[in-house]
Order: structure tokens, then C-alpha cells, then sequence
């Protein structure tokens, strides 16, 4: 009796250990998956109760963002909040999830739980729909003209960040993102290219005489989806905004009926059958697509404000030059030819948004250009001087949104789930020829009439 | 003490934490699928039953779900041939191997503790085209247009490079498995089948793996086990691509479920992999018992 006794106990002191030891890892965080983060403010003592909202008594602010401690993201709020909270006796957490995929499970979770940070990174689409609809959004638009930074902020983020339903502004932005094409000046010379193209006509002519010299056109980083997708949504925005891929979705439009998405469709095909992409650009990804380009392979990249650090250099030495999206001849294109996004944009949780919170967001309206251009090299999304000492790359591409009022189209947003996943497989195929413009087409059609 | 080992009741109760927590983390989790599988979710706002409408979706009308099948029996019948018999065989040459014998296991085992994100960026970077990697780099040698050779991104052919990169980081586990196996058979055995005029390919074909085939049997059912819910090599090295190439079942379930978004439809995918895997499981049982009856 006594041994059965004993052996009760041991198995039960087992069974709680190892169910235990399962809670204090998911628990953990930090550590152990690798990919969360915890960072506490450097006061960060004592107490770490959950914030209070509306009576005056929180003491630390929370956020979830997407990224490591070296993206931008974290860069800028970090800074923000450590210098926010050290004035005002607070304590602040940023939980950091690097991979896409789990940070939108970690946000549907905390959706789903209504358990929502104070701030947290969250895309314009499904996901901020979902948090409208439990009512855990700030209108940002509005605090924006309390405080009066809501005509300082780029026309083209404000449309970037406009919710497609009522038209308020839910989100922050991360920066100020701009794309475009650079190219190498020298092997433009070598292959007898003398303008930059402002056509895709142009723009294939190019490709063709520097494939004839033995280079390699143009660099792609083709297994991360939205590097093709670009080229497969560059004419569709020039000609028609917003409108071919919102009315897709809404199937209202179609691939076959809209000339500028066959066009891109084509376009898209041509540039990887012909040989104007890298070998196997189906398995290069978009930070090897980088490596290869500003290491010296290849004429053309597809890049933005956001490698201004990877280009800096060479682009001071004068072997660097950039383009915009060209026209797609033959259509009506729009003026504004430079992508414009706001990054992964942040909403502010309106179920803790108190008078601190308030205050807060004031503070980061005041000190968020300083942060984007010290902290993270970014551009402010405020129309603002640009400060001195920055790399000679962000005055030269300032001019080139600094007027402009239409954001960039990012099929992402506007697509469903499903949809997109498909068209990530289906475009990787066109881009290779495994499939032909015409059964593209077809397939990518027969999506929403399902 | 061995009194104590010696009863039902106590043998029972050791194993009970460990039932505990296959039940909660397995059972639990397959039924929840389960239920998930009845419903259009994605993964946030309201679940709305839909009865088998998933299941019949995925089973008449999902083109892509038939094809990712037959992709991971193709999976599976290179990996058993690469970790089983392919593990065989270097036991076999390393059993006639005497100096440095141990070094050469250990370097064969190497791969088994590489992590498989390891494993899959050295392969990446092995196997790039742009810029030129090592493995195309020694093929230029012998036909400069081998330079361009892809790999992962050839549609035709990533699905067997990835089971070649699954099979190279698991052979050198079965290889020592299959090496314990041969040391342990009895060597008058060997003998007496030399003495009665086998050559050497003959006393191992007739004598020595026929004496190691229970061994055999198990590594094959533990290697289509792994092979089966196999996701990290496909995922990491080609995402499933080039457009679904190399898709797994697994890897097609992660995509509905957490790319797509459609909860419900990706816990149906895994409900199927969970009877797939049942199915393999008996037949392959009952193929080999009936084996040993006879």
C-alpha cells in the first residue's frame, strides 16, 4: 500500500512538472522561440501591472511589433517611448515577432481574446477590419487634427492608410516608403542605353541590349511574392489607381477585361521567358536580390527609400542612377509615378487609450521625423524639411513625392487571403512559362467567380 | 524493487504522464482540428458552420490538394529509398571498414544534429544559380551550360531535390541504426555460408539482412512516418514552388491555413494527412506482417 502510495505521488509530481514546464515556455517569451522580444524601459523596477485605463493610474504603455530589434519599426519606437516614458515615470514593453506569419496569428490571437497591446503593427486590410469591428481602433485621422499634424502628413499616406469603408484614417504609419528603379549607370553606358526608360517599350529595349552584352537586365528576388507581383501590378495602378484590383476582388473586373492587367500579365511573362531576369530568380529572395545588385550583378533592381543604406555609396560614386515606374504606352497613365507606402503602419488600442495614451501620441507626432531620419533612415511621413548630413540619395528622391497625393496599390491589401496565395503561385509560374499569359489569365479569373 | 516493476498497477501509473500528455497535445489537438473543420473561419470574427462542405471541396474540387498527395508519396518513396536502403548500404561498407571507422560514422552523422533551417540555407546556398553556387560551379567543369543548371526553382525537378536534402541530413541516422543491427549478427552464420561456397554479395543478400529484417521493417515504418508529415525542407528550401511543384501535404495545409487564411479549410487538410497517415500506417502493417506469417 505504501509503495502504491509513493508511486501515486511520483507519477502525479511527473505529470505536473511536465505540464508545467509546457506553461513556463509558452509563457516565456524571451529566449526560447527566438523570435519574441521583451524590452523594458530602463526604470523598468518593480511593479508590472497591466495598464488602467482612464483613471490616471497606468504605468506602463505596451506594444506588439513586427520585426527584430534592427528594423525600423522597433528602431523608432524604442526610441519614442524609452524617451516618453523616462519623462513621465513610466514603464514600456514591445513585443517583437519577426516572422510575418506568426505575427499575424500572435495579432489574431490577441484579436480573437480582445486582449489587444496599447499600440500594435497591424496592415490595412482583414486584420484592421477585424479590429474595427471590435471597436479597438483610435481614429487616427481625428487625433491627427487635434493635434494638428493631419496637414502635415503626406497626401499619398493619407490615401495609403484611408479606410476603404467609412474613409477615416485608423492607422499610423511606419515612414514615408518610396520605390523605384536603380540602375548602374555603367552598364547602361556599356550597352549603349542612353535615357533612363519612361516606358515598359523602353524599358524591354534596355533589357535587350544589356542582355546582348552579356549581363544580366534586370534583378528579382522572385521567391518573395511581392517582388513579382510588382511588375504584375505596376501598369494596373498607373492606369487605373485602385480601381482594377478593388473591382477584382469584388468581381466586378477581370483580368481578361481590363487591357493594363493583360498588359502587366504579358509584360510579366515576357520578362522571364526572355532571359532579362537572373538565373533562377525563382529562389532568390528579396535580401539576396539586394546582395547580388549592390554587389555589382546585374543592370536593373526594383528597390525603394528603404535600401537608401545598401545604395548610399554607390550612388555617391556615380554608379547609381534612378528611375520611376515607367508609362504603360498606348494608356492613359496617372502622374504620379513613384510608389508610395506607409510600411507595416500602426493602430493605437481604443479600449486603453487614456489621457497618457493621448499624451503620448501628441509626443510622437512631435518627435517622429527626428526618429525617422536619427534612428531608423527613414523618411518622415510628415511634409517636412529633410534634416542635413543624410545620405545625397534622400534629397535627390524627396522631389519625387514630395507633391503627391496618390498612394501606391498594394495588392496585398486589397486581395483576399486565398486569392493572393494563388496568384503568388500562379504569377511565379508565368514568370517562368510554366503557364501561358492566356491560362493566367483564365485561372486568376475563375478565382473570385468561384 | 523489481516486485514493485513487476505489477500492472505500477507500470500503469509511470505511464500515465506520458499518455497524459499525448492525449492532451495529440488527441485533444486532432479532435479541435476536427472541429475547426467543420466551419468557414479565418482565424478571426465569427465561425460559420458549414457542415463537410470542406471535405467535399478538398476532395472533388481541389486539384492542388490530389497533386500534393501524389507529391508526398513521390516524397516518401525517395526518402525510404535514400534513409533505409541507402542507410544500409553505408552500414554495410562502413561494417567492412576497420581504420577510422569511427570518424567516418561520425562524420555521416553530422547532418542528423544540423538543424534543418541549417541544412536548408547551406543546400540553398549549394544549389544557387545567381550568384553561382559550389554544386554548379563543379558541374561547369565538365558542360558550361550546367552553370545555369537550376534546382529548387526547376519546377520538374524541385520536389526531388528537396527529398534528396531530407534523405542526406536522415541517412547517417539509420546508417548507425543499421550498423548496430549487422555488428549483432552472429558471425558463424557468416561463416558457415562462406564455408558452404557464398560469395560475399551472397552472404549478405541470403544470411545477414534477412537476420537484420525486423530492423528493416521498423526504420521503413519510421521513415514513412517522418516522411508523410514532412514540412520543414519543402517549406524552407522552395515554399512548395516553384508555383506548387514541390507542394506536401503539409506544407499545402500551412498555406490554407495560415496564408490563406481559411482555418477551416486547412483543419480539413489536416484531418485527411491524419487519415492518409492511418491508412499508410495499417496497410504497411499488414503488408508485413503477412510477410513474417509467411
Amino acid at each position: 500500500m505504501k509503495k502504491k502510495t509513493i508511486a501515486m505521488l511520483l507519477a502525479a509530481v511527473m505529470s505536473v512538472s511536465a505540464v508545467l514546464t509546457g506553461c513556463g515556455q509558452s509563457s516565456g517569451g524571451a529566449g526560447t522561440s527566438g523570435e519574441t522580444a521583451e524590452h523594458n524601459a530602463p526604470e523598468a523596477q518593480g511593479d508590472s501591472s497591466d495598464t488602467v485605463p482612464d483613471t490616471g493610474e497606468r504605468t506602463k504603455i505596451t506594444a506588439l511589433l513586427k520585426g527584430t530589434e534592427s528594423t525600423e519599426q522597433f528602431q523608432v519606437f524604442d526610441h519614442l517611448l524609452s524617451n516618453f516614458c523616462q519623462e513621465n515615470g513610466l514603464e514600456y514593453e514591445i513585443e517583437l515577432v519577426n516572422d510575418m506569419q506568426d505575427y499575424f496569428t500572435k495579432l489574431q490571437m490577441y484579436i480573437n481574446s480582445n486582449t489587444l497591446p496599447d499600440i500594435y503593427g497591424c496592415p490595412n486590410g482583414t486584420l484592421s477590419r477585424a479590429c474595427l469591428d471590435i471597436d479597438a481602433m483610435v481614429d487616427v485621422g481625428a487625433e491627427l487634427k487635434r493635434n494638428g499634424y493631419y496637414d502635415k502628413m503626406n497626401g499619398a499616406i493619407i490615401d495609403f492608410l484611408t479606410d476603404a469603408d467609412d474613409g477615416n484614417l485608423y492607422l499610423f504609419p511606419q515612414g514615408l516608403y518610396c520605390e523605384y528603379f536603380m540602375y548602374r549607370t555603367d552598364l547602361f553606358e556599356q550597352a549603349g542605353v542612353t535615357d533612363a526608360p519612361t516606358t515598359w517599350a523602353e524599358f524591354e529595349e534596355a533589357c535587350q541590349k544589356i542582355a546582348a552584352t552579356g549581363e544580366i537586365p534586370v534583378i528579382v528576388g522572385g521567391s518573395d511574392a511581392w517582388q513579382l507581383m510588382r511588375y504584375l501590378s505596376f501598369s494596373p495602378w498607373r492606369v487605373t489607381g485602385d480601381d482594377f484590383i478593388t473591382n477584382y476582388q469584388a468581381g466586378t473586373d477581370s483580368f481578361s477585361d481590363n487591357d493594363s492587367a493583360k498588359y502587366a500579365v504579358e509584360l510579366l511573362n515576357r520578362l522571364g521567358t526572355e532571359g532579362y531576369f537572373e538565373p533562377g530568380f525563382a529562389s532568390v529572395d528579396f535580401t539576396s536580390a539586394c546582395n547580388l545588385f549592390f554587389g555589382g550583378t546585374g543592370a536593373i533592381f526594383y528597390t525603394g527609400s528603404g535600401q537608401i543604406g545598401l545604395a548610399e555609396e554607390m550612388y555617391d560614386e556615380g554608379k547609381l542612377g534612378f528611375f520611376p515606374v515607367p508609362d504603360t504606352e498606348g494608356m492613359d497613365n496617372m502622374s504620379t509615378n513613384v510608389p508610395i507606402h506607409a510600411g507595416f503602419a500602426e493602430g493605437f488600442n481604443k479600449a486603453t487609450y487614456d489621457a497618457t495614451m493621448q499624451a503620448f501620441f501628441d509626443y510622437m507626432c512631435e518627435n517622429f521625423s527626428e526618429a525617422c531620419y536619427t534612428k531608423a533612415q527613414i523618411f518622415s511621413p510628415f511634409n517636412e524639411d529633410l534634416p542635413e548630413g543624410l545620405p545625397q540619395l534622400y534629397y535627390d528622391t524627396q522631389p519625387m513625392f514630395a507633391t503627391a497625393e496618390t498612394a501606391w496599390t498594394s495588392w496585398d491589401d486589397k486581395l483576399d487571403s486565398d486569392v493572393l496565395t494563388k496568384i503568388v503561385d500562379e504569377q511565379q509560374k508565368l514568370a517562368q512559362g510554366i503557364v501561358t499569359p492566356n491560362d493566367f489569365i483564365s485561372t486568376c479569373d475563375s478565382l473570385i467567380s468561384k | 524493487m523489481q516486485k514493485a516493476f513487476g505489477k500492472k498497477s505500477i507500470i500503469l501509473l509511470f505511464i500515465f504522464p506520458a499518455f497524459l500528455i499525448y492525449t492532451l497535445f495529440v488527441i485533444v489537438s486532432i479532435v479541435w482540428a476536427g472541429y475547426y473543420s467543420f466551419f468557414d473561419w479565418s482565424g478571426v470574427g465569427e465561425k460559420i458552420f458549414i457542415g463537410l462542405q470542406n471535405y467535399i471541396e478538398l476532395l472533388s474540387r481541389d486539384d492542388v490538394f490530389r497533386s500534393t498527395i501524389w507529391h508526398t508519396v513521390i516524397y516518401t518513396i525517395i526518402n525510404v529509398l535514400i534513409q533505409v536502403f541507402g542507410g544500409l548500404l553505408f552500414a554495410i561498407l562502413l561494417s567492412r571498414v576497420t581504420k577510422g571507422r569511427v570518424a567516418l560514422q561520425t562524420l555521416y552523422y553530422v547532418p542528423v544534429v544540423i538543424s534543418s533551417v541549417a541544412i536548408c540555407q547551406i543546400f540553398s546556398k549549394l544549389l544557387s544559380v545567381t550568384p553561382t553556387g559550389v554544386v554548379n560551379q563543379l558541374l561547369s567543369v565538365f558542360n558550361p551550360a550546367l552553370k545555369v543548371m537550376e534546382w529548387t526553382s526547376n519546377p520538374n525537378i524541385s520536389l526531388y531535390v528537396t527529398a534528396f536534402v531530407e534523405g542526406y541530413k536522415y541517412l547517417g541516422l539509420y546508417m548507425v541504426i543499421f550498423y548496430a543491427a549487422l555488428i549483432g549478427v552472429p558471425d558463424e552464420l557468416g561463416e558457415a555460408a562462406r564455408i558452404d561456397g557464398a560469395s560475399l554479395f551472397q552472404e549478405y543478400w541470403h544470411v545477414r539482412i534477412p537476420y537484420i529484417k525486423p530492423v528493416i521493417v521498423a526504420n521503413c515504418l519510421l521513415v514513412l512516418n517522418g516522411s508523410l508529415r514532412s514540412f520543414e525542407f519543402s517549406y524552407l528550401l522552395t515554399h512548395g514552388g516553384p508555383g506548387n511543384a514541390s507542394e506536401l501535404m503539409t506544407t499545402y495545409m500551412y498555406k490554407q491555413a495560415f496564408t490563406s487564411m481559411k482555418y477551416g479549410y486547412g483543419s480539413a487538410v489536416a484531418i485527411m494527412i491524419v487519415i492518409i497517415c492511418l491508412i499508410v500506417g495499417v496497410l504497411f502493417k499488414k503488408i508485413t506482417g503477412e510477410e513474417a506469417e509467411k
